[in-house]
């Protein structure tokens, strides 16, 4: 499949400090993609040099086959959405109003702004102030306004932070949607279920330095001890590896009707982003 | 260059609505023309008297709302929204410009009826006073883009109205003083310069020495916020 973006031993250095280090990885056309780290790992600065508001240090990006310098020319503009925390919005204008400047800004029709309400749930307050609404809203808005022209790529990063767990899975709805349509999406989140809902693969970063990076199903393997857990009848948890041994005992407790629940110890992403880089996200 | 009426009329509606809105910025409009009732009143008739209000607009109008509206779209993030988008940096300064100068404009008009300005030779001030205005708007963007909020913009644009207003004031201290050289060459002084020569029914090569230097200011404001802006759609 088509590479939409590559980056190899890409480097970024402030000054003495070094951003991010050789980090690499490629994103195919139609995948979604997750870069999962802590604040300050390096998502925002990665984000950032893709779509040409800062220049790396070193290193290759390439994005749609052109060095990602190239993202800020007019035509590429209209290649991709971004949403960042950088994403403002104009007070004193309504939803309405902020999305029908931007559906100028990249020429489209007007019922694009009802298609983009929709998408966020927000067709009944498109009326209100920016001024007046909640966190969450606003979050919505800009997303909207993300969406609107239908990129082929989006950039999101932490797109459902401030949202309820309600909205947030209307969200989750609308991504799968468009990436149905084709749109590949490239997400920062330290939301691990978020990420396991959502993307086809995943990349850990840690200090600047991509740790991991494969399918959440693969990575879930690779760090599986392989067992389960049985809960017995008197309460009695018990800790089952694979092999002869445990389906031994796992046998004898069958038989004496003695299994009240079982469940696998299969680790979450962010069990195994703690046992890679040491810390918490 | 990619040139778009479209995106500039949209940036130029959104600077409208939102202006209209904000109280505190739109309310400055109003001094000047106080100003220049007030001069009219007191029935002055010499050009310095004439100008004085209408330097003012330049400075406190033109520049400094200018200054607030880009510092408001930093202070907001929102200034990086339209930098990413396909508008050109030409539609962005243009549209963001556009609303300024129709104000300016129209409160220059105005201020000219209320102190009793009448222009002998009407098409020469107007386009001293499009070229002017276009200096200060330049100023005001300079103003904007470095500085991170409106209340440093407010700050930023204090030299610029001191100098640029009150600087024509110097002249009064002689041919001789230092001043006097420094202040000769401002594009206010130069504006009131041209007016004097235009009531004094100059012909047009009379005029061309003025006419220059303020071309020169305006076309060298204008560089530098473009330079200025297009810095501004990077980090570092």
């Amino acid at each position: 499949m088509t590479a939409i973006i590559e980056v190899q031993n890409l480097q970024m250095k402030y000054g003495k400090e070094e951003a991010l280090k050789n980090v690499s990885f490629s994103i195919r056309k139609g995948e979604i993609f997750g870069f999962l780290g802590p604040s300050g790992s390096g998502k925002t600065t990665t984000i950032k040099i893709m779509t040409a508001q800062l220049t790396h240090t070193g290193g290759q990006v390439s994005v749609f086959g052109q060095p990602a310098s190239e993202m800020n020319k007019g035509h590429n503009k209209s290649k991709f959405g971004i949403l960042s925390d950088n994403s403002g919005l104009y007070q004193r204008l309504s939803i309405e109003e902020n999305l029908l400047l931007y559906s100028q800004l990249y020429n489209l029709p007007k019922s694009t702004i009802e298609e983009a309400l929709a998408f966020v749930n927000l067709q009944k307050d498109r009326k209100k102030k920016v001024n007046q609404l909640s966190k969450g809203m606003m979050q919505r808005v800009v997303l909207a306004r993300t969406i609107m022209h239908k990129p082929p790529l989006l950039f999101l990063d932490e797109p459902t932070s401030a949202l309820d767990p309600v909205n947030a899975q209307h969200i989750y709805n609308g991504l799968r949607k468009l990436n149905e349509l084709g749109t590949t999406i490239f997400l920062t989140t330290h939301n691990m279920e978020e990420a396991e809902l959502l993307c086809n693969r995943v990349a850990f970063l840690h200090k600047g330095e991509i740790r991991e990076i494969d399918t959440p199903l693969a990575l879930k393997k690779k760090y599986s001890d392989h067992s389960f857990t049985v809960e017995l009848e008197n309460g009695e948890n018990h800790v089952v590896y694979n092999g002869e041994q445990g389906a031994v005992q796992l046998m004898e407790w069958m038989k004496a009707k003695r299994v009240s629940r079982m469940y696998s110890n299969e680790p979450t992403l962010g069990d195994i982003f703690v046992q890679i880089t040491g810390s918490d996200l | 260059m990619n040139i778009s009426v479209k995106r500039i009329q949209a940036i130029f509606m959104k600077d409208y609505k939102e202006f209209s809105r904000n109280y505190v910025i739109s309310s400055v409009v109003l001094m000047p023309l106080v100003l220049a009732l007030f001069y009219g009143r007191v029935g002055s008739n010499s050009i310095d008297m004439y100008f004085l209000p209408l330097n003012i607009t330049l400075s406190m109008v033109t520049t400094y709302v200018q200054a607030c509206l880009i510092a408001e779209e930093k202070e907001r993030n929102t200034l990086r929204g339209l930098m990413m988008s396909p508008a050109s940096t030409f539609d962005i300064l243009f549209g963001k410009s556009l609303l300024v100068f129709l104000m300016t404009g129209i409160i220059l008009a105005v201020s000219c009826y209320l102190v009793g300005f009448a222009p002998k030779q009407i098409i020469v001030i107007a386009l001293a006073l499009a070229l002017s205005t276009a200096f200060y708007l330049a100023l005001g963007t300079i103003c904007g883009l470095f500085t991170k909020s409106i209340m440093e913009a407010s700050l930023a644009v204090l030299p610029v109205m001191i100098i640029f207003t009150f600087g024509p004031l110097a002249l009064a201290l002689g041919e001789d003083h230092l001043l006097y050289k420094i202040v000769e060459v401002l594009p206010s002084t130069q504006l009131i310069r041209l007016a004097e020569l235009s009531q004094a029914n100059a012909a047009f090569t009379e005029l061309i020495g003025a006419f220059s230097i303020i071309t020169a200011w305006t076309a060298g404001a204008i560089a530098i916020s473009v330079v200025l802006f297009n810095k501004r759609t990077k980090d570092l």
